[in-house]
């Protein structure tokens, strides 16, 4: 596990997705350089003397390793929200990366079998690292799958980016999946089990959950049910 | 020459502060191993837990129990046996 450093950053773009996401884009200032995996997270320390921190997984290519994105769901509106909404462009974050085992291994790689990414919500953040790193970068040729689920489609971003790895990658499949969706949507409706468990996965797979308990609690049961194997589950819980 | 008699070995403290997890909490981010590797490591439910008081300094303890997104990490001061971290 590489040690972590500390590190600080310039606000160098923020995106508002949607009444609900926003993204924000940092330039690395000191150090100038962030090596990590698709997956993994900073810990950004709040401008506070008690000492607060709050994590956000990154999610661009560790190919760009002067810089990162990440990204948040600015609705509850807390302390991090906040600050980060507050930010100038050039003002400085202080943080420590790499962080986390959120990760696609070498050998997982090497064995070129089928994942399957399952997200709500925000919970999309390291997979848009970790397509453009097993795609873009690394040109992986096993079958991948990403699942996310939301509840409105006015929530959707990135869904263009989605789109377009589809057309360029065949071994790419994206099922966005709406909760509540209006009566035109004509994709997955209902939560991301009921997609999952209705396809038909590929065997040998190795499932990637991220997003709230409720959903990696459901997914679980429902590969449990599969005889999906212990070890073939990754997941990383966002709080 | 005279047999010179060792001194009894003796376990260096690095610092005062005192870490403990709650595993109900854990969610095995696993930052903590990462920032303090000699301090921390996961078991075999990848939860986290104590290893050593002594492999890492105060600092690096607080940085790793500050870094953990759930707080499961607490932090005493043996010293005045304030609770450090969370606060």
């Amino acid at each position: 596990m590489t040690r972590p450093q500390q590190l600080t950053a310039k606000l160098s773009d923020k995106t508002v997705l949607n009444e609900k996401f926003t993204q924000f884009s940092f330039e690395l200032a000191q150090p100038h350089r962030l090596e990590f995996s698709a997956g993994q997270y900073i810990s950004l320390a709040l401008p506070n003397e008690k000492g607060e921190r709050r994590s956000y997984s990154i999610c661009s290519s560790p190919e760009n390793d002067h810089g990162f994105e990440i990204l948040l769901d600015i609705t509850p509106m807390g302390k991090a929200t906040q600050y980060l909404n507050n930010l100038k462009f050039g003002e400085e974050i202080q943080f420590l990366a790499p962080l986390g085992l959120f990760t696609i291994s070498p050998e997982l790689e090497k064995k070129q079998q089928p994942l399957i990414f399952v997200a709500t919500g925000s919970g999309i953040a390291p997979y848009r690292s970790m397509l453009a790193d097993q795609l873009q970068q690394k040109r992986n040729g096993a079958k991948i799958i990403l699942y996310w689920g939301l509840r409105y489609v006015q929530e959707l971003f990135w869904e263009e980016e989605f789109e377009e790895m589809e057309t360029a990658f065949p071994n790419f499949q994206f099922h966005p999946t709406i909760s509540q969706p209006v009566p035109e949507w004509t994709l997955c409706r209902g939560r991301v089990t009921n997609c999952l468990s209705v396809h038909q996965q590929p065997t040998d797979a190795d499932y990637f959950l991220c997003g709230s308990s409720a959903m990696i609690d459901d997914v679980i049961k429902l590969l449990h049910e599969k005889n999906v194997p212990k070890e073939k589950i990754h997941r990383e819980l966002f709080y | 020459m005279a047999d010179q008699q060792k001194p009894p070995t003796q376990t260096k403290q690095i610092g005062r502060y005192k870490v403990e997890v709650i595993r109900e909490k854990c969610i095995s981010a696993a930052s903590c191993v990462a920032i303090a590797p000699k301090v921390f490591d996961l078991d075999e439910e990848d939860i986290a837990r104590v290893i050593s008081q002594d492999g890492e300094d105060d600092d690096t303890k607080l940085l790793a129990a500050q870094s953990c997104p759930t707080m499961a990490i607490i932090v005493t001061d043996t010293e005045t046996g304030e609770q450090v971290w969370p606060r």
